[in-house]
């Protein structure tokens, strides 16, 4: 039986480019995007988060952490007021906290999407290239996680095993980032297997082969710079996507472990409150989230079609 | 064959899987005493009703094959197992099931009537504006969470549209009953609808992208050209040329998205009081119910692999360069 | 809002006296009056089964509360029991007891309601592999060790059966004739028909034991209303049983309930499909604003005390008396509930609660009042913390649990300059049996019967001096002579006072922190009134609920 959803990745990769030269394809992609405004736009507020993230310092000197119950849910103060954005049920400063929170939102999901891509990238130039075994077993594999869908397995896993002790910098993702990955790098992988497979037989690949180049030059050299492109148009996406995927599982107790707080904690905490008087607990995390998520898809819609020479 | 083959490595990860976070959790039988020290006997008693008395669960790494072996045994007789309180695994699937599928159609229909029509309106005037303002609220209704919308929708709406509509044209009116607060077994299929709308609304983005992508290749493909060219009208081009071939990969995506919207159904089940498959699944997974959990799963994985091969059959039939050797 | 659960309580007390007068015709007027008095309420918790000798959870209590008569019933007031299918409960000695019954009483399938009912019953629970969880209350009887077998435990905590257990019946439990029954106990015990009323001593018909499974999911009963249908997870109705004769029964003829796991059922309320709601926190201010709403509302105190415990077996400084009043004195009960658990909870000043059960009394607990500069003074007197090192708060996996925990460490924090570190788990209760905590930990004692007695022996006596107490290692000899001597006293007033005194005790040594006791609270429709709530279970007192329409 042919799997559906390579029929769906084929189907989905047809408007997708046959590798000319790259160059000149990323100097036009760019040229496309750099004249668009609402890239330019999409592009600052993605930038500005990533600053939020990773310089939180500039934007707030209060811990996060630090709570008094006895100054819970005061509205937001604007500027001047020792509480900008106002404090949540617990007495927390929101604005420390969305600011704080950032961080585990967005570095979870450029971790998820990293992994993702590099075993993608690396399975899929395998098996499309020694086709054969090689590629039988990597299908194989890739139907059993394909099989289980995705939240469904983060659901499981993630309660399953959410008491298990971590230690380290990363402890409060770790889990959520492996299990997102665990079940994320199957769509990767057959993009990647498409596009090496056609790849594989254009001239210069067949050329170089001639000329005696090893496999694993062939593949990384020629092959893999080719197969990279389409895939790329995927990423902000994907990013935008697990950003999205951490809310929900924040609003299940299972995604970034507490006491960290990311900004899917913040909107599963503060939903309740928005009709309980205190809408700004949801708003302000939810505004940011928003503000993210779309400003990724907007950047990768447009890649997509940049990438796309058959839409020009 | 191959689905069976799925199947099984499914049901084994699982089973690894389960069997670890057990050993690794502690025993989840001593949780059901709550703030009690139960005596020794009664301890060996649960764990017998959790069927965890095998010296395995204890043993960190042990893989308890044994135990998996047993299950499959009892799965070829029919015998699913039974949650803690000897509630037949069957019976439960029996009462979640219809409701769950009952919210994967509102579902779906919604998917399609969103993607189909939005999506076809968005190729047609790419570019325009109807075609950024679609992606725009899309992608934002993509982006919300659904657990906010279900919130809001019943904190807020279901009260005063409920009790108006019941003022209006009568208690037990469609009006008064699709706007409940929460499922009604009384009405299932009323009650249902918007919740299911709801979650509907929030996977329908990429959908709707799909769409959108396949319309825009049929329109520069060769086929539609050619129409054109014999001097058919835009309509007609688009609706017997363009929408009717871009349905093949939308049939591929139900399929395939028809599992995804599971996760979903576990946060609408929950914040809506409707008694199906995600809920208590979710309810299981927290309490440790492995009989339960491995038995809803495995039933689900066959419903899956069940649903993806009926839509690769009528993905040929759609399709007719794809053809079954 | 006292004086309304006052009024409301003292409108039972005259409904049940004209209850007891009508009684010579039970159910005579309701089934005249037939048609459709439905009362519809929710079922919050996960309700797993209705055979009385397993049902511990509120809304199982609550519905069997309707569907079994107990020997005795409680006053909704006082909480003092009363005999009901009990003609006398008396004891010379306070350890072998003698309890006749009121005859002519039957089961809803024709079964007498005699002696053997209630002795199969207890059995059943009482013997160990059966797996009950009302199983405990039968460790005063004579006999109940033999039933329990002998088990082994090793190093992983596995645990194998040795031997089976000897007996199959409690050999201090005897059926003397069909309206008599004697127990004896394991020492004089004073409080022992105040247990009598609980869900873990209803009877049993025969037809119930020999299909136990059928029996968990459609009881039969013997009191005023029947189960029709449980549909289990979804919804559960029942109605009047027509030929019931004892007094107590309301004045509708069926119940529905909805059950709601995890979702909040109070929009339903609004929306007018429930007779009974309470908001959610986020909610409670808004309803309390409103004027008609909270024209429909009671308020009763509870019972559950919650309370943070130490690994007293850790050593240091967790033994240090100063350091645990430090905490009880950083933190600020009422804020935290205010915020966290509003309507749900009241702040807790002593270890049994006040005016809930006999003994109970305010203000055993001197070091309970917020008082953050008395707090850091204690926690230096103490020694102070150890730089750097967090406070592990340890508790089970619950949503509700997380935040109000979070908010107590947000309190230490602030006021005591602690780190702390919230360990939800889900092995907490298998952890705490097994002594592996190493920082502060979460109870919640929730008494079975109403009296002090209750709150004091389960959590803190052992009479182990070495080791002490299982869950927290504190052992005091002041404290349990005093028990002793109440459980040795002549009557139950001069045994309270001993209980009380054993408290005092409790509250030199201060082994735990108590913070707050459980407040359930009702807002009902405009179909019923005289909603009293069950100080234990926090549900509807479902026989006093009078329909309206």
């Amino acid at each position: 039986m042919t799997d559906p959803s390579t029929a769906a990745a084929v189907a989905a990769h047809a408007d997708q480019p046959i590798g000319p030269g790259s160059r000149s394809l990323w100097q036009d992609t760019f040229r496309t995007l750099i004249r668009r405004p609402d890239v330019i736009i999409a592009l600052l507020v993605t930038l500005f988060f990533v600053f939020v993230a990773l310089f939180p310092g500039v934007f707030t000197q209060t811990d996060p952490q630090r709570c008094d119950i006895s100054v819970a849910r005061i509205p937001p103060q604007w500027f001047g007021g020792q509480f900008p954005l106002g404090t949540n049920q617990q007495g927390c400063d929101v604005l420390a906290q969305v600011v704080h929170g950032s961080r585990p939102s967005l570095l979870l999901a450029f971790v998820v999407v990293g992994c993702s891509l590099v075993i993608g990238l690396v399975l899929g130039t395998i098996s499309g290239f020694y086709l054969g075994w090689v590629d039988m077993i990597i299908s194989r594999v890739l139907e059993i996680f394909l099989v289980v869908p995705l939240l469904l397995a983060a659901l499981l896993l993630l309660s399953m095993f959410r008491n298990v002790p971590i230690g380290g910098p990363l402890a409060s993702i770790v889990q959520p980032a492996i299990v997102l990955t665990a079940f994320g790098w199957m769509g990767y992988t057959r993009y990647v297997r498409a596009s090496v497979l056609e790849t594989k037989n254009l001239d210069y690949v067949m050329a170089a082969r001639v000329l005696g180049a090893s496999d694993g030059r062939i593949m990384f050299r020629h092959i893999l710079p080719n197969a990279i492109g389409p895939v790329t148009a995927l990423v902000p996406t994907a990013i935008a996507g697990v950003i999205a995927t951490e809310a929900v599982l924040a609003f299940l107790g299972i995604g970034v472990r507490r006491p960290a707080v990311s900004w899917g904690i913040m909107i599963s905490d503060g939903s309740q409150w928005f009709t309980g008087g205190s809408p700004h607990l949801l708003l302000v995390p939810l505004t940011c989230l928003l503000a993210t998520i779309l400003s990724f898809v907007v950047l990768g819609d447009n890649l997509r079609d940049a990438l796309d020479p058959k839409l020009r | 064959m191959q689905g069976v083959f799925t199947l099984f490595a499914v049901m084994l990860l699982l089973h690894l899987l389960t069997t670890l976070a057990i050993q690794l959790n502690g025993n989840p039988a001593l949780a059901f005493f709550g703030d009690r020290a139960p005596s020794k006997s009664q301890l060996e008693a649960v764990e017998k009703r959790f069927g965890l008395d095998d010296v395995c669960y204890d043993q960190i790494g042990n893989p308890c094959l044994a135990q998996f072996g047993k299950r499959l045994g009892d799965y070829a007789t029919g015998d699913f197992g039974t949650d803690l309180r000897g509630r037949a695994v069957t019976d439960i699937v029996a009462t979640a099931a219809p409701n769950t599928l009952r919210l994967f159609l509102v579902v779906t229909i919604t998917w399609l009537i969103m993607g189909m029509f939005l999506g076809s309106v968005a190729a047609r005037f790419r570019g325009k504006a109807p075609d950024h303002g679609i992606r725009l609220i899309s992608i934002l209704i993509d982006a919300f969470p659904v657990f906010v919308m279900l919130l809001v929708y019943k904190f807020i709406f279901t009260v005063p549209i409920s009790g108006w509509m019941a003022d209006t044209f009568g208690k037990d009116s469609l009006g008064a009953l699709l706007f409940k607060p929460s499922f009604s077994r009384d009405a299932p299929w009323a009650t249902i609808i918007v919740p299911g709308l709801l979650l509907g609304l929030t996977g329908a983005a990429p959908f709707l992208r799909l769409v959108r992508a396949s319309q825009l290749e049929n329109y520069n493909a060769d086929h539609v050209r050619t129409a054109r060219s014999k001097g058919l009208g835009e309509r007609h081009v688009t609706l017997f040329h363009i929408v009717r071939n871009s349905s093949i990969p939308v049939v591929t995506a139900v399929g395939f998205v028809f599992a995804e919207a599971l996760a979903g159904a576990v946060i609408t089940e929950g914040m809506m009081n409707i008694y199906g498959m995600g809920g208590v699944l979710w309810g299981a997974v927290q309490d440790s119910q492995v009989s339960v959990v491995i038995g809803m799963v495995s039933l689900l994985s066959i419903i899956t692999i069940v649903v993806m091969f009926a839509v690769d059959i009528l993905y040929a039939v759609l399709d007719p360069r794809i053809r079954y050797d | 809002m006292k004086a309304r659960s006052l009024a409301a309580a003292a409108a039972a007390l005259t409904l049940l006296v004209a209850g007891c007068g009508g009684g010579g015709n039970p159910g005579g007027d309701t089934s005249s009056a037939g048609g459709d008095k439905t009362v519809r309420l929710a079922l919050t918790q996960d309700v797993e089964t209705l055979l009385p000798m397993d049902s511990n959870v509120g809304d199982n209590i609550g519905v069997l509360e309707v569907v079994y008569d107990g020997l005795v019933r409680y006053d909704a007031q006082s909480t003092k029991p009363y005999n009901y299918i009990a003609e006398d409960v008396s004891s010379t000695d306070k350890t072998t007891w003698t309890i006749k019954l009121k005859p002519d009483f039957t089961f809803q399938n024709g079964e007498p309601v005699d002696a053997a009912s209630f002795a199969r019953a207890w059995n059943y629970a009482a013997y160990g592999p059966n797996g009950m969880a009302n199983n405990y209350f039968f460790e005063r009887f004579v006999g109940y060790d033999e039933m329990q077998g002998v088990t082994e435990e090793d190093d992983d905590g596995k645990i194998t059966v040795q031997e089976e257990p000897k007996a199959k019946e409690l050999s201090g439990l005897k059926v003397v004739d069909p309206t008599t029954l004697t127990v004896e106990l394991t020492g004089p015990f004073v409080g022992f028909p105040t247990m009598l009323g609980y869900t873990g001593f209803f009877p049993i018909a025969q037809a119930c034991l020999d299909d136990i499974e059928g029996c968990a999911k459609k009881p039969i009963g013997n009191g005023p209303f029947q189960i029709d249908q449980w549909e289990q997870g979804v919804r559960m109705s029942a109605s009047k049983w027509a030929d019931y004769k004892g007094s107590e029964t309301p004045n509708y003829n069926k119940i529905e309930w909805t059950e709601y796991k995890g979702s909040s059922s109070w929009p339903d309320f609004q929306a007018g499909d429930l007779d009974t709601g309470a908001p959610p926190p986020s909610e409670w201010q808004s309803a309390n604003n409103d004027p008609d709403l909270t024209s429909r509302k009671v308020v009763r105190p509870g019972a559950a005390l919650t309370y943070i415990g130490f690994p007293l077996y850790k050593g240091a400084p967790y033994t240090n008396i100063e350091f645990r009043k430090a905490i009880s004195m950083a933190i600020d009960r009422q804020a935290i509930i205010d915020q966290v658990l509003p309507g749900q909870e009241v702040p807790a000043d002593s270890w049994v609660v006040p005016n809930g059960v006999p003994g109970g009394v305010a203000g055993t607990c001197a070091d309970c009042k917020f008082d953050p500069t008395a707090a850091k003074a204690a926690l230096a007197k103490a020694g102070g913390w150890p730089k750097g090192q967090k406070l592990k708060i340890s508790l089970g996996q619950d949503d509700a649990n997380e935040q109000y925990f979070q908010a107590i460490g947000n309190q230490i924090k602030l006021n005591l300059g602690i780190d702390y570190e919230l360990d939800p788990a889900p092995d907490f209760f298998a952890r705490r049996a097994a002594r592996k905590f190493d920082g502060a930990f979460r109870n919640n004692w929730f008494p079975d019967y109403p009296l002090n007695e209750n709150y004091l022996v389960g959590p803190y006596a052992s009479g182990d001096a070495k080791n002490g107490n299982d869950t927290l290692g504190f052992y005091s000899k002041a404290f349990e002579d005093k028990l002793a001597e109440g459980d040795k006293a002549p009557d139950l007033d001069t045994a309270v006072t001993k209980y009380q005194e054993a408290e005092q005790e409790l509250a030199k040594e201060f082994p735990t922190v108590p913070i707050s006791f459980s407040q359930s609270v009702a807002f009902y429709s405009e179909n019923v009134d005289n909603v009293v709530l069950d100080p234990f279970s926090g549900s509807t007192k479902l026989r006093l609920l009078n329909y309206v329409g």
